[in-house]
Parts: C-alpha cells; sequence; structure tokens
C-alpha cells in the first residue's frame, strides 16, 4: 500500500517534471521534430498536400509538414516567444510586415542564395517580403491580384457595356464606375452596384504606390493615396449604389445568388468564394481590368526561422515547392493559389477556359493585374492604423455620421494609436 | 546508536522530543502535501504565474516575439483616454441588461408552466436545455442568417407581416438585440429548469391553502411563487452576470474581433481579445484585463450587498410572522 503510493508519487513527480522541462524548452529536447528532418507549419489550403508528398522522391529531404488548424498565426507567436518547438519552415500571411520588428527571429534568404532567383518572380511579390534594412524574411507564395467581377446580363439589362474588353474600357477609373453605377441604380430599381463602400476603399487603396507608413514609420496616410479611395468610397455612399452587405456574410452571398448585386472589385481568390457562395450563378459572371487599375489584396511567403537547425536544405525545400512550375502545377491548377512566378501565369497550362466565368480563360485579366502591381511598402502597422479608417468608414455608411467629421476622427485615432505604439 | 529520541527520558532530553516529534510530524506532511501537490503545482504554473506575468505585462509593451519594453503606466492612462474600451463597457452592461431581464422573466414564466400537471414533461425539459448544449460557434451562424440584413428570415418575417425590415447587423440596437437575443435562447431553458427545481421544492400546502383562500393563478404567482424562490432567483441574477460580464463568443462569430460596424457588438473580453491576439499588443491586453478584474470585483461587491439584503429582510420577516 504504501509502496504503492510511493511509486504513484514518485510517477506523478516525475511526470510533472517532465513537463517541466518540456515547456520551459531551454536547451536540449526543443525542437519540433528529429535531427535530421525539416519541419513545416502551414495553413489549410495554403500548400497543396500532394506536392508535399512528393519532396521525400523528389530532392530527398524528410520534410515533417504540420498542418495547423485553428490560429494559425497565434500559435506561430507562442513558439516563437516560448524559443521551443518553432517549426523549422512557418508559412507567412499576408501581414508578414508584423514580423519586420522581429526580424532576427528569421534568417535572411538573401543569405542562403535568394538573390538569384529574384528575376524569376514577381517583383512588388518579392519586395514585400524583404524588411527596410533589406533582409529577406519570406519567400513569395501566391499572389492576389486584383480585377473587376460583373454581371454581363445585369449591366445589358441597365445600358452599360457587357463585353470585358469594352467593360473595362468605359470603366477605367473609379470615377467612371461610380458613374455607372448611379446609372445601373436608376435603371434597375433592387439592384446595386457593389456590395459595400469598405470594397471600394480596399481595393482603391490595393492599388497604390504608399501606404499608411513610410520605412522610417512616418505617418503618410492623410496623403492623397488614402484621401482620394476615401473620397470615392464616401461618393459611392452618397450616390446610394451600394447593398450594404459585408463580406463574408449570409447577405453577400445571397445578393451574388440574386443578382441584386451586379459587381465588384476583388482578387483573383474571389472566383473561388463566388462560385461556393453563389453556384447557381454559373456561367453568369465575367472578369475584366479594375476601376484604377491593377492592385493585389491577400497572399502569402514562407519564412525559415532561425531554431532551424539546416537552413540550407529548408531553403531548398522552400524553393523546390515554390519553383515556378511547381507553383503552376500544384499552386494555380490544383488548389486555385496564383503564382508570384512570372514565367507560371504565361504559361499554357494557365489558360484555363473558366465554365463559371461563360468560358472566359480570366487568367489572362489576372496575369495583366498581377505584373502591373505597383511596389509598396507595408508597415508592420498597418492593421492598427488601417483599422482606424475602416471602421470611420464603416461609422459613414452604417450610422450616416458626417464624412468629415469621420475623417478627422480617423486621423485623431490614429495619433492615438501611434503614440501609443510609441511612434510618434 | 540503537536508542531512539522516542525511547529517551522526556525529562532529561525533552528539546530532542521535541524536535523529533516536529519531524516526524514534518514527514507525515511531507506525504500529505505531496498527494495535493499535483493541483496545486499546475494550479501555479497554469493559474498563479499567468495572473502574476500579466501584472508584469501590463507595465509593458509586448508584440509578442521581440523584446519587452517597459511603459510604465503608459497602458494604463491609454486605456482610460481609449473610447473603444468605454464603449465596450458599456456595450458589455447593455447587452447584459437587454439580455438577462427578458430572459430571466421568460425562464420564470417557463419553469412555472413546466411545474404544472402537463403531457411529455421531460420531452418539455429537454427541449428547452437543449440549446444549452448546442455548439456556440454554430448557433452564431444561425443567428447571422436569422438576422441577416437583406435575406434573413426576422426581415422576411416582418416584410410578410406588413412592417419594414431592420439592418440588424449594422445598427447599434440591431446589432445588440441580435448577440442579446442568442444568450437568452441559449440559457433561457438552463435557468428555467433551475427555477423548476426550486419550484418543486416549495411545498404544495401553501399552493393548496392559497386555492381554499380563493386565490387567482396571478396572485399565486407573485405572492407565493416569487417570494419562496427568492433565492434562487439571485442565484440565477449572479451567474447571468458572470456571464454577461465575460460574454465573448456571440459577438465574435457573428461579428468579428472589431465588433461589427462601429464597434456596436464590441464587448470587453473581445475588446481584450483583439488587442492581445488580433492586434498583438499584449501589454494593452493586459492592462484591460485588469480593468476588467476591478469591474468585476465592483461587481461581485454589489451581489454580495444584494445578497446579504435580501437575508436580512427575510430575517426581519421571519420575525414578523
Amino acid at each position: 500500500m504504501t509502496h504503492s503510493r510511493r511509486s504513484f508519487l514518485a510517477a506523478a513527480s516525475g511526470l510533472l517534471g517532465t513537463a517541466l522541462l518540456g515547456t520551459s524548452g531551454c536547451g536540449r529536447g526543443g525542437y519540433l521534430t528529429p535531427e535530421g528532418t525539416i519541419s513545416l507549419w502551414y495553413w489549410n489550403r495554403s500548400i497543396s498536400d500532394t506536392l508535399l508528398g512528393k519532396v521525400k522522391d523528389e530532392i530527398g529531404i524528410d520534410l515533417v509538414p504540420q498542418k495547423i488548424g485553428g490560429d494559425y498565426k497565434q500559435k506561430l507567436l507562442t513558439s516563437l516567444a516560448g524559443k521551443a518547438y518553432v517549426p523549422d519552415i512557418a508559412g507567412l500571411n499576408e501581414d508578414i510586415a508584423t514580423y519586420f520588428p522581429d526580424a532576427d527571429q528569421f534568417i535572411d534568404l538573401y543569405e542562403l542564395g535568394a538573390k538569384e532567383l529574384e528575376p524569376l518572380y514577381l517583383d512588388w511579390k518579392w519586395q514585400r517580403g524583404v524588411t527596410p534594412e533589406g533582409k529577406m524574411i519570406g519567400f513569395p507564395m501566391d499572389t492576389g491580384p486584383t480585377a473587376l467581377y460583373y454581371r454581363p446580363d445585369i449591366f445589358e439589362q441597365a445600358g452599360l457595356p457587357t463585353e470585358p474588353d469594352e467593360v473595362a474600357a468605359a470603366l477605367d477609373t473609379w470615377e467612371a464606375y461610380l458613374e455607372a453605377g448611379s446609372a445601373l441604380v436608376e435603371a434597375l430599381p433592387g439592384v446595386k452596384m457593389i456590395p459595400n463602400i469598405g470594397m471600394v476603399y480596399g481595393q482603391a487603396v490595393a492599388q497604390q504606390a504608399t501606404r499608411y507608413l513610410d520605412e522610417e514609420d512616418n505617418f503618410i496616410g492623410d496623403g492623397p493615396q488614402i484621401r482620394r479611395p476615401w473620397e470615392l468610397a464616401v461618393e459611392a455612399h452618397q450616390r446610394k449604389i451600394a447593398a450594404n452587405a459585408l463580406d463574408w456574410t449570409p447577405d453577400w452571398g445571397a445578393g451574388m445568388t440574386r443578382g441584386t448585386i451586379a459587381s465588384f472589385v476583388g482578387a483573383v481568390w474571389m472566383a473561388q468564394v463566388l462560385e461556393e457562395a453563389a453556384a447557381d450563378t454559373s456561367g453568369k459572371w465575367r472578369v475584366c481590368r479594375a476601376p484604377g487599375g491593377a492592385g493585389n489584396s491577400g497572399g502569402s511567403f514562407l519564412g525559415i526561422t532561425k531554431y532551424c537547425r539546416d537552413p540550407e536544405k529548408a531553403y531548398k525545400v522552400i524553393t523546390w515547392i515554390q519553383s515556378p512550375e511547381n507553383q503552376l502545377v500544384y499552386g494555380l491548377n490544383e488548389m486555385q493559389l496564383y503564382p508570384a512566378a512570372a514565367a507560371a501565369l504565361e504559361d499554357p497550362r494557365a489558360q484555363k477556359k473558366e465554365e463559371f466565368f461563360g468560358g472566359q480563360i480570366i487568367n489572362e485579366v489576372f496575369a495583366t493585374s498581377a505584373k502591373q502591381v505597383k511596389p509598396v511598402y507595408l508597415s508592420p502597422y498597418d492593421n492598427v492604423v488601417g483599422a482606424a479608417f475602416s471602421d470611420e468608414l464603416a461609422n459613414v455608411w452604417s450610422l450616416g455620421k458626417d464624412p468629415d467629421r469621420a475623417w478627422e476622427d480617423a486621423l485623431r485615432e490614429v495619433d492615438r494609436q501611434l503614440s501609443h505604439l510609441g511612434l510618434i | 546508536m540503537t536508542m531512539t529520541p522516542v525511547a529517551a527520558p522526556p525529562a532529561a532530553r525533552p528539546g530532542a522530543a521535541v524536535h523529533a516529534a516536529a519531524g516526524r510530524k514534518r514527514k507525515e506532511y511531507l506525504s500529505l502535501y505531496l498527494a495535493i501537490s499535483p493541483f496545486y503545482i499546475l494550479f501555479a504554473i497554469f493559474g498563479v504565474f499567468p495572473i502574476l506575468f500579466s501584472i508584469y505585462l501590463s507595465f509593458h509593451n509586448w508584440d509578442g516575439i521581440g523584446e519587452m519594453r517597459f511603459v510604465g503606466f503608459a497602458q494604463y492612462t491609454f486605456m482610460l483616454s481609449d473610447p473603444i474600451f468605454w464603449k465596450s463597457i458599456l456595450n458589455t452592461f447593455e447587452i447584459w441588461i437587454i439580455s438577462t431581464i427578458p430572459m430571466l422573466a421568460i425562464a420564470l414564466v417557463l419553469a412555472f408552466m413546466l411545474n404544472q400537471q402537463i403531457r411529455g414533461k421531460s420531452a418539455y425539459r429537454i427541449a428547452y436545455f437543449v440549446p444549452n448544449v448546442t455548439s456556440i460557434v454554430a448557433v452564431a451562424i444561425i443567428f447571422g442568417s436569422i438576422f441577416s440584413n437583406q435575406f434573413g428570415l426576422i426581415n422576411w418575417l416582418l416584410q410578410t407581416v406588413g412592417l419594414g425590415t431592420v439592418e440588424w447587423l449594422t445598427t447599434p440596437w440591431g446589432i445588440k438585440v441580435a448577440i442579446a437575443a442568442m444568450v437568452i435562447w441559449r440559457w433561457m431553458g438552463y435557468n428555467a429548469l433551475i427555477y423548476l427545481a426550486g419550484l418543486q421544492a416549495i411545498p404544495t400546502e401553501l399552493y393548496e391553502a392559497a386555492r381554499v383562500d380563493g386565490a387567482s393563478w396571478v396572485q399565486v404567482f407573485f405572492r407565493i411563487t416569487i417570494p419562496m424562490l427568492r433565492p434562487i432567483i439571485l442565484f440565477t441574477v449572479i451567474t447571468s452576470t458572470i456571464g454577461g460580464m465575460q460574454l465573448f463568443t456571440e459577438p465574435q462569430v457573428l461579428l468579428g474581433n472589431s465588433g461589427g460596424p462601429g464597434n456596436e457588438g464590441q464587448t470587453m473580453v473581445l475588446y481584450l481579445y483583439q488587442q492581445a491576439f488580433s492586434l498583438n499588443q499584449f501589454g494593452y491586453g493586459a492592462a484591460i484585463g485588469w480593468a476588467l478584474f476591478v469591474i468585476m470585483i465592483v461587481f461581485s461587491f454589489i451581489n454580495w450587498r444584494l445578497v446579504m439584503g435580501s437575508e436580512t429582510r427575510g430575517l426581519r420577516r421571519g420575525v414578523r410572522a
């Protein structure tokens, strides 16, 4: 009896001790996978599983891919903060700039020879993975070039052009697009031109060459590159051409399905969102160059953390997975992940007729857009600053707040946030 | 050598005996302490340490990975001047009021009806409890469709009966009503079952006597049921308060981390989550956490006074009777 209790206690304290050592992660035993293997963290639908299964046979490296569910970024931050069980390779999302202040957590891919691959990839995309100090922490994965999605049948009823080339020519600026929106709303009561005015703001901002902060973290968001999109969004509100259906809500999907929303500007991956939300409208949609020009929304990167025991091997994995050929075959054609490699965009295998878009080869539109996106510096604090503007814009359309007052309040809020961050 | 301290004459070596006894006691206690240690060690690691660390954190600026920068009380002063922080407190209380009061009132009536002699009683009881064990995320998605602005079930009903539609998920009160409706739907049955248990503890003689005296149902309800249920009602008020202050999942799934247009659905806990885990401002998140702690203390105190007050009142009534 005594003996069994003792051994139980010993076992219990032993277990606890192991747990303590494990969580403290000092020194030994702090690795995710055994020596000689490379671990990779990615989220659902960011890399083709077929492709990951081929790594061993094709390049002879023992890759251990771990698909991380739930809040991916939180889990990555937790492992980095704990300095233990950090993956060798980590997927980094569109907000890669939020890792820039902690760039020392990642290995500079330029030091592993990334410079020689640079000409193969879209320049603006490549630059987003490089810190202002010139350290490359993220290798390009997919991109999100934008275009105008529209319903030619509704456009026709409203007396607007219907063929992609004509629409692109007639609605080449945001002003022309909003004007056409007024014509459409007037001709067809109950139908709106756009889902919400946040789309106008967000997509117009995504076309600019500068954003909220410059590379020295100075606030520049009161400049025309933000002010103009803001004014366009306010104009869209005043013209009453928006359905006030927020993205990712049932209203958005219902509006698309019922044909009460005639168009929207969105990234290439919205094609799949649209197909899933409004399957009944197959064949009725077309895509053309967006008003205001090319922009990008979304897209991710792969980085190598400083905890990687064999960076050269990890680099080999990354460059193979994201090679132009694999971005085309397993990225675009299997997963609908839009390539960052220029050659993949031009490849004949990428030119597929899409049934949902009435047999249109939509890649032609997105490839042109992808090549014309302007390089832009995205700062680590864009999500904080950007929220000040988009929140105030929401007040304009949902609460009827005076747009000028909303703009002033947005700038005041930015001031508060920047001083909180210690930037001013 | 062979002589143990216990065998020594007490008068000769009293100190040693005491010492030995203490040693033996300590040894005895040690095994007891060891036996309960798994809980306390885990509690220290996952309970005490995070609490203390969050105090430390609230005086720093930290993005989760890099260096922590000491900023003194800056997070707290920023918080006090942060309009969204105050708004989130106001939102939490507004949602709490418009959810708790109707919920408890309906639950009480439901319990009263469930306590009658009706057929299929257990089926009703189960039916009322089912919402409580339904996945809250699934519930939020369904309610998102029900309250959807243009194609939602409620707006369709409003239109069918000839009323105008309401933009539920984009107007300040619409958002709060939608969240409150979810809370009510989820917790009404739970509270009704608690009331039911309380009702069944009320002696039937009281009802019989009332009936003999010719009291109506309404009189019975307000003169017998409610006074007898008083402690149970207080219990549900307290648990609903705690739940209401911690409201998080419903607005998060329904409206996202910023609480929808104009932050109208932003609750205190959701704001903490957004700052810490979406914007990676962990220092500020910790400061908000401590502000919540203070608010909860104040509320617990009020609750405690309420309970104490009712007990003394109850006593006085007892004396009078």
